[in-house]
């Protein structure tokens, strides 16, 4: 349609309004536009509880990292801090340097572990059916609903016998296999929108099962490697439960240590806000790094279903 | 190159026969179509041949070589087949250029760097695809990606090409041109082509030999000219041509020593060549002939019919013409529209040599040639 005739029905829009009396008198649409500020106000002010509410511990944490011992029992929590220091961040990296080197070793290794046997999985089940695979699929999500503390005492006993308690392998394993339902699924919902006729073309074009993942599947797969991996390294990251079972003083994951630090008789809470920081940084980094990405992702799959 | 021969080929699923025991032998170097509505399983014939369908019954060979057995439980996987195939939705991967796209066949063999360049060239060169290799398939028309998919295909010469209604994705003008070009194709490489596709044009116009298919059965296989020209039944004479061949019925009835067929308006008289029918074997008569065997004349002639226009169609080179006979309708195509009008009267002729006479029971043609 071209521009003109746009107009030209816009036109004959507004004089068939217009001819029907629907364009209201001034005084009406005052009215209606005082109306629409007032529930934009209050929209807002309930937002912006809700921010403060959200911000509060956040902003108290971070003002808490840079205050003195002395200054934390001197201000309050809120208060910006008399003499800023950088203290608690030294002391709080001597004391989590080497569990943070553990978490993002473990973390990173399970994180594309559970990633690409995700990605396999998902690839048999859509695009290599077989007898059953349907319930195989409904097996496997059913270890999304598993809940960690049902399986800790077996887990335990299983990781004694094989010899790797208390070393980085325990996590990496404990967290590739737990991960791998919530990545099937959601490489599985991703590849069920890459078409048949692809794969069909790849075997005529002679490419085994191996060469069609290797260079059809897998390349194609980005958006859902950012995805599930933002979602799994999240989620390993912040895992405590098994951190504090599987592991213990040689192998110190940063969640325990973190936890240590706050622990005892005297919690030293400038030390331990500082830890909290820099706990949090990678995750802040990867959701700068990959929002975009992510984002693309998230919606990718919400259109795709 | 071999042969392809599909021997009692059944495939179902659940309970519906998608084939019901096929049987086709397809020569070296034909361009074999299957034609058939959508549904009849010309796809899955294709795939069973490409081996990406297993099919419950039947074997297929290619020359000497045994590639799929139900009863051995034996199917070739689609990559050993040495096969081609072009998909309906030309099956491009999004994320190559079209230079990978075409070499992706060769990469799977392991060829030589160089030795893929040269191929990639040559193939894309001969579909006239050479200025686009960097390209993405984002960035390509539809006609250039069926390009690129014919390309991929023939890159690695195959045994056998393989198409799933390669044009039915292109417009009208592009679909000539691409049936031209691929039956020159076929003519250069020399390699069996197999073709489905539902458009009867496509079918007639390209290929050397045709086989129908309708509910997982063949119910004819031929030279087109044969196909159009002596439909073994009732189904292939209504399937093939348009506007479809008229169908009148009728029962055979003797008058004066000589067969006719009474159709209800008119007692016709059988040509010399059918009166030696045997009457008593066929109740019930279809009677078809073509619509540009339907003659129409302003004065009564031998033979002649009376009858009434009732629409008029211009399509360009022809016109069709809506004829109402005592109430049923008939359908003629003729060049010239000299003064004809509607709702005018006028006569009408069947040419004896091209009517064809259908057993309305088992519904096959009478005298059908092969």
């Amino acid at each position: 349609m071209s521009s003109h005739e746009v107009n030209q029905t816009e036109t004959l829009d507004i004089l068939d309004d217009l001819k029907w009396g629907k364009i209201q008198s001034s005084k009406a649409f005052k009215l209606s536009k005082i109306k629409k500020i007032i529930k934009r106000v209050i929209l807002y002010a309930i937002l912006l509880v809700a921010l403060i509410i959200t911000v509060i511990p956040l902003w108290s944490g971070i003002m808490s990292a840079f205050k003195t011992q002395a200054d934390l029992s001197l201000t309050s929590p809120l208060a910006l801090p008399s003499i800023p220091t950088f203290e608690p961040f030294i002391y709080a990296w001597q004391e989590l340097q080497r569990p943070l080197i553990n978490s993002i070793l473990f973390t990173s290794l399970a994180t594309i572990f559970s990633c690409l046997l995700g990605s396999i999985c998902g690839f048999v089940l859509t695009k290599l059916k077989f007898k059953g695979s349907n319930t195989v699929f409904l097996l496997l999500t059913l270890g999304i609903f598993l809940p960690y503390q049902s399986i800790i005492i077996p887990l335990f006993i299983t990781i004694i016998n094989l010899g790797i308690y208390d070393t980085m392998w325990a996590m990496v394993l404990v967290h590739s296999v737990y991960g791998i339902p919530m990545t099937t699924l959601l490489f599985r919902s991703y590849y069920e929108s890459i078409p048949k006729s692809i794969i069909d073309a790849a075997k005529t074009d002679g490419a085994g099962v191996m060469a069609i993942y290797r260079r059809i599947i897998l390349p194609l797969s980005i958006l859902p490697f950012v995805v599930a991996g933002v979602f799994q390294f999240t989620s390993i990251w912040n895992d405590y439960l098994f951190a504090l079972i599987l592991t213990g003083a040689k192998f110190e994951p940063a969640s325990f240590a973190l936890s240590n630090m706050a622990g005892g008789t005297e919690t030293a809470w400038n030390n331990t806000m500082a830890g909290t920081l820099l706990y949090s940084l990678p995750i802040l980094l990867i959701f700068v790094l990959l929002g975009k990405y992510l984002m693309q992702g998230l919606m990718a799959g919400a259109v795709k279903g | 190159m071999p042969n392809v021969k599909i021997r009692n080929l059944v495939k179902k699923y659940g309970d519906i026969y998608a084939l019901d025991k096929i049987n086709l032998d397809i020569n070296d170097g034909e361009l074999f179509i299957l034609l058939g509505p959508s549904g009849c399983g010309k796809t899955t014939t294709l795939f069973s041949v490409a081996g990406l369908i297993k099919p419950e019954e039947g074997e297929i060979w290619f020359g000497e070589n045994l590639i799929t057995s139900a009863d051995r439980n034996y199917i070739e996987r689609p990559q050993d087949r040495n096969i081609a195939m072009v998909f309906q939705d030309y099956a491009i991967y999004p994320h190559m250029t079209v230079f990978k796209n075409i070499a992706f066949p060769l990469q799977v063999m392991n060829l030589k760097r160089e030795e893929i360049k040269k191929r990639v060239f040559d193939a894309a060169k001969s579909l006239g695809i050479d200025d686009l290799l960097e390209r993405k398939p984002k960035q390509l028309s539809g006609g250039q990606r069926q390009r690129v998919a014919l390309a991929r295909a023939i890159v690695r010469k195959p045994n056998v090409f393989l198409m799933d209604e390669p044009l039915s994705n292109l417009d009208a003008k592009l679909r000539v041109f691409a049936r031209a070009e691929l039956k020159r194709l076929h003519k250069k490489l020399g390699i069996t082509f197999i073709y489905v596709t539902h458009d009867q044009i496509e079918a007639l116009s390209m290929g050397t030999t045709i086989a129908i298919l309708n509910k997982g059965k063949i119910e004819q296989v031929g030279e087109p000219d044969i196909i159009y020209n002596s439909p073994k039944n009732l189904f292939v004479a209504g399937f093939i041509g348009s506007p479809p061949m008229n169908m009148l019925d009728g029962s055979l009835k003797k008058k004066n020593g000589s067969l006719h067929i009474d159709i209800g308006f008119m007692n016709y008289k059988l040509p010399n060549e059918m009166q030696k029918l045997d009457e008593g074997k066929y109740k019930e008569i279809v009677l078809g002939i073509r619509p540009e065997d339907v003659l129409i004349s302003k004065e009564a002639v031998n033979k002649s019919i009376r009858a009434i226009i009732d629409i008029i169609e211009p399509m360009g080179r022809e016109y069709e013409i809506h004829l109402d006979v005592a109430g049923k309708s008939i359908i003629s195509v003729v060049r010239k529209i000299e003064n004809l009008e509607i709702g005018e009267e006028v006569y009408l002729t069947f040419n004896d040599k091209k009517i064809h006479l259908f057993d309305k029971n088992t519904k096959e043609n009478i005298f059908a040639t092969n």
